[in-house]
């Protein structure tokens, strides 16, 4: 253990054990990746948490590329662009397939001053022009998920196309290697749109939210949240959609098709047989583009396909709508309410205030509603549409490689690194090409059984929150901003090292209510989700909103009161406590538990 | 009616009568101009005290006991506030003040009613006069009326406040104002402040409750319920329910209050409900309206009656002893205060 301190401590990363079973799993990852014996010193001496927010389950090897990808955008907008004075970027490492980071800190006074200059002149520049920018970024996103679509994976036929031979057309498998190169760097370039505007976006944000606390210490974070939110959500758009069709169903008569346990084809079989089945089929067709991108997780692993690609989301939801309607429920999102609320707290705390405090709590107010667009907006054009599109580029290039026996299925593409494809792929074309035996066929299906099997044993071991030292303060502004996680929150993870039945965590929306637990570590065990149950979850995305109309509160590992967890509470008044540390650990399936959205804490009863 | 002069109905009076009734009773007549549920009662002069002092002769008497007094020397207040006191005690109320405050009594129909001391200076802003908060409750009947006024002038003398006056050499003619006001039979009672004291938030109103009559609260010598509530939405946002093991009740024999033992099973039960939560947040909200700053409330919620009348604001002094908020700094930009976050200057923690 780490020198025992007054806060409490965590595991130094040297000294965790691999699970029996995943030895070897280190070979997955890139070799900066792990805890070095080289870096040893320094690194045991650094604070690391377990981004369980974005990585709740093991990460196979190809999907390691939305480790790098990601971090090497935020660090370069964070550190060689806005020059955010006191916090350069964020590093990786990689314990037991479970992904750790940690900030890097400026501390040279004079560092710092020179930082400050560039970044009030550049992050000055985004915010005086944001609208304007965002404008353009939306614009360069629409292109950039056009140009995924577009972009081909040539097939490698029996003979090259006429065209090469006669257009001087590029070669087939000159081609393949393009296009794999063609779709990393897309991807690369959605990670670094994706960051351009975040660490501003929350910014404004936090400081508004900072500003709400020095004057009015006791004001409920939901409440400025409340203040800030936009009224006309992307993220919102797919479940009304499907409340939507919930209401064509139930009118058309065709909702008897939506019984619980149903799967979509089933559903769909019963409804194609009927004229109003077919239509409302129609109609759900006509929906999807765009708004099935929806992520039926959050989006940074393979797994989580899109609506599209795993219709049980959607349908779990239609059945959920149908039946509360049927119940007599009202399903609408209370869009006017939210309105009202919106604005009656904006003008009764500025009331509270003295002329200064004021006069600063509107302009930040202003400048928050301004920047939050696309704090909500991105994450459903980068995260949900375009990742979930990527992936399915990627497996297009695993198609090819199980046509030429390498794979026995489409899905092994993401058992190998991103270095490892890029081989594999040099051999195919190599072989394709002399018509010679390839290794490929009998090298690679043994390893991704392998590593298959790793993943398996990894999923079962749980992380700690945290390893290294405690800090004594958190001062890295994204890392507060991005993940919630002060130094109050880390210090109580500390203390809860030694466990105990209750869990503290941000009060994200009000309430106390009791009930059955689900923990829901995996997307595929969303529709296990029952009527009156209480969601716990690493985190959740707003692509599971639809379940929460069935269930009466969550609790999530790891978010703050404005992760999407928090955001879809308040819009369905269900308490909510996110930023556990350790909910989906502690708490097991069936286990009565209290929430207490309120006060920020989770009782185990049983 | 007018009276003898000695006595005026709470209605009638307003914060500029402080000299004459002290600042308890101006304080309720405010109240009541300002629209505030306050039991109806009346306010005893110090026309009437001073009255009182002359009768029995005892103007000599009392500046030579308090010519005597060395505040550093506890025997000799300790001697004064005997002899005073003694003397006080066994002197007739005058028949006027008498005639007047049975007049008073009698308009009010005669209830059991709580009488309290309203010194000079008192409540306000700065000048809480220890030993001067003399409280009577369910006081019955002319004549206990009578003696709990002279009781209450007769607290004037006791050794603490007389070691106040002399450290503080607040002069040598003390005065009192007695408050009569209807007893409210309360179910429960307590303090509410019109912000937060503790954090200094504007947005809260913070209330303390306990069962039964306000002494238990007042007095310290229960732990009350705690509540923060948002004025803005009227939400508890922090509650601390604790085990209030005592209470004040009306002496069966009809007079006086006694305290008993809060039965087990309504011990640890909240004693505020929603609604009555949201009448006090009400109530407070008009209240710091009115005076136009924060006050620190007493008040009580009758047995047996239905919300809003059942809820009475018994007293009302501006909050002394208030945390500022950290604040924001003056003249700053919206844009300095988001480069700030960032690290930009110096960091404030």
């Amino acid at each position: 253990m780490a020198a025992p301190s007054a806060v409490g401590s965590f595991p130094s990363p040297y000294e965790i054990e691999t699970p029996p079973g995943a030895e070897g799993w280190e070979e997955m990852y890139p070799y900066y990746a792990r805890f070095d014996e080289e870096r040893r010193e320094a690194d045991e001496q650094r604070f690391w948490f377990w981004n369980s927010m974005h990585f709740p389950v093991p990460m196979p090897a190809f999907d390691a590329i939305c480790v790098d990808s990601p971090y090497q955008a935020i660090g370069n907008w964070q550190n060689r662009v806005f020059a955010v004075p006191p916090a350069m970027g964020i590093d990786w490492r990689c314990i037991n397939g479970y992904i750790y980071i940690s900030g890097n800190p400026v501390l040279d006074p004079a560092k710092i001053g020179e930082r400050a200059e560039y970044f009030q002149k550049r992050a000055g520049y985004y915010y005086e022009n944001w609208d304007e920018l965002y404008g353009k970024w939306r614009v360069k996103m629409d292109a950039l998920i056009v140009e995924l679509g577009e972009l081909k994976v040539p097939e490698l036929g029996e003979y090259e196309p006429d065209a090469v031979a006669f257009e001087d057309e590029e070669t087939s498998y000159c081609a393949v290697i393009q296009a794999y190169r063609h779709a990393l760097r897309l991807l690369d370039l959605m990670w670094q749109h994706h960051f351009e505007f975040l660490l501003l976006g929350y910014g404004a944000y936090m400081t508004f939210a900072e500003l709400c606390k020095a004057n009015l210490p006791d004001i409920p974070d939901q409440h400025i949240a409340q203040m800030v939110a936009g009224l006309d959500v992307l993220l919102f758009r797919p479940d009304q959609e499907l409340r939507r069709l919930a209401h064509l169903a139930i009118d058309t008569g065709v909702d008897g098709a939506f019984v619980e346990g149903r799967s979509p084809d089933e559903i769909e079989a019963e409804l194609s047989e009927s004229d109003a089945g077919r239509a409302w089929l129609a109609e759900l067709e006509s929906v999807k583009d765009p708004w099935f991108h929806m992520a039926t997780g959050d989006g940074l692993y393979h797994t989580y396909g899109s609506w599209l690609d795993d219709p049980r989301i959607p349908y779990a939801s239609l059945i959920g709508h149908i039946g509360a309607l049927n119940a007599g429920t009202d399903i609408e999102r209370p869009a006017d309410h939210i309105a009202e609320t919106r604005q009656k707290l904006a003008t009764d705390y500025a009331a509270l205030l003295n002329d200064d405090a004021r006069k600063g709590f509107e302009e930040l107010l202003a400048l928050s509603r301004t920047v939050f667009p696309y704090v909500e907006e991105h994450k459903f054009i980068c995260d949900y549409w375009f990742l979930t599109e990527w992936w399915n580029k990627i497996r297009e290039f695993g198609d090819l490689f199980v046509a030429h026996g390498f794979f026995a299925d489409r899905d092994d593409i993401f058992q190998l690194t991103r270095l490892e494809v890029y081989e594999a792929l040099d051999e195919l074309a190599l072989t394709w090409a002399t018509g010679g035996p390839a290794r490929g066929p009998k090298y690679w299906p043994p390893i991704i059984a392998r590593r298959q099997e790793i993943l398996e044993r990894l999923g079962e071991w749980t992380p700690p929150p945290a390893v290294g030292v405690v800090p004594e303060e958190m001062l890295d502004p994204a890392l507060i901003m991005l993940w919630g996680v002060t130094t109050q929150r880390v210090h109580a993870w500390a203390r809860e090292q030694e466990g105990g039945s209750v869990l503290t965590g941000a009060a994200a929306s009000p309430g106390i209510v009791e009930g059955p637990a689900r923990v829901v570590k995996t997307v595929g065990d969303i529709s296990d989700v029952r009527e009156g149950e209480i969601l716990v979850c690493s985190i959740t995305s707003p692509a599971w909103a639809p379940i929460f109309s069935k269930i009466r509160a969550a609790v999530t590992d790891i978010g703050g009161v404005m992760s999407h967890a928090a955001i879809v509470c308040r819009e369905y008044a269900l308490p909510a406590v996110v930023g556990t540390g350790r909910a989906t650990s502690a708490i097991k399936t069936g286990q009565m538990i209290r929430v207490d959205g309120t006060a920020g804490t989770v009782t185990i009863l049983e | 009616m007018s009276g003898g002069g000695h006595t005026r109905r709470l209605d009638e009076l307003r914060q500029v009568d402080n000299g004459s009734f002290g600042g308890k009773s101006s304080t309720l007549g405010e109240l009541i101009a300002g629209g505030i549920p306050v039991p109806p009662g009346f306010a005893v002069s110090t026309s009437a005290f001073s009255a009182f002092v002359d009768e029995a002769g005892l103007a000599g008497k009392v500046a030579n006991e308090l010519a005597r007094v060395s505040p550093a020397d506890v025997e000799s207040v300790g001697a004064a506030s005997h002899a005073i006191s003694e003397a006080m005690r066994f002197a007739p109320v005058p028949d006027a003040v008498r005639d007047e405050v049975a007049q008073r009594y009698a308009e009010l129909g005669e209830p059991p009613v709580a009488v309290r001391s309203s010194a000079l200076g008192e409540d306000s802003q700065d000048a809480t006069f220890a030993g001067q908060q003399e409280t009577y409750l369910w006081v019955r009947g002319v004549d206990h009326v009578c003696d709990a006024v002279r009781d209450c002038w007769v607290s004037l003398f006791s050794s603490p406040a007389i070691a106040y006056r002399a450290r503080l050499g607040a002069g040598d003619e003390p005065a009192m104002g007695v408050a009569v006001q209807l007893m409210v039979d309360a179910k429960v009672s307590g303090v509410l402040f019109t912000c937060n004291p503790v954090s200094g938030d504007p947005s809260m109103v913070a209330v303390n409750a306990s069962w039964g009559l306000g002494l238990a609260v007042v007095g310290g010598e229960v732990t009350p319920d705690d509540y923060l509530v948002s004025k803005v939405t009227r939400e508890v946002v922090r509650e601390h329910i604790h085990a209030k093991d005592v209470e004040y009740v009306p002496d069966a024999g009809g007079r006086g209050a006694v305290r008993v033992e809060v039965p087990e099973q309504r011990r640890e039960v909240p004693c505020l409900d929603a609604a009555e939560l949201d009448a006090l947040v009400d109530v407070a909200g008009r209240i710091e309206r009115y005076f136009g700053s924060h006050q620190d409330v007493e008040w009580a919620i009758a047995r047996g009656g239905e919300l809003p009348s059942s809820l009475f604001v018994v007293q009302s002094r501006p909050v002394t002893a208030m945390r500022r908020p950290a604040g924001t700094p003056a003249a700053t930009s919206a844009m300095a205060l988001v480069m700030n976050a960032f690290g930009v200057g110096e960091r404030k923690s």
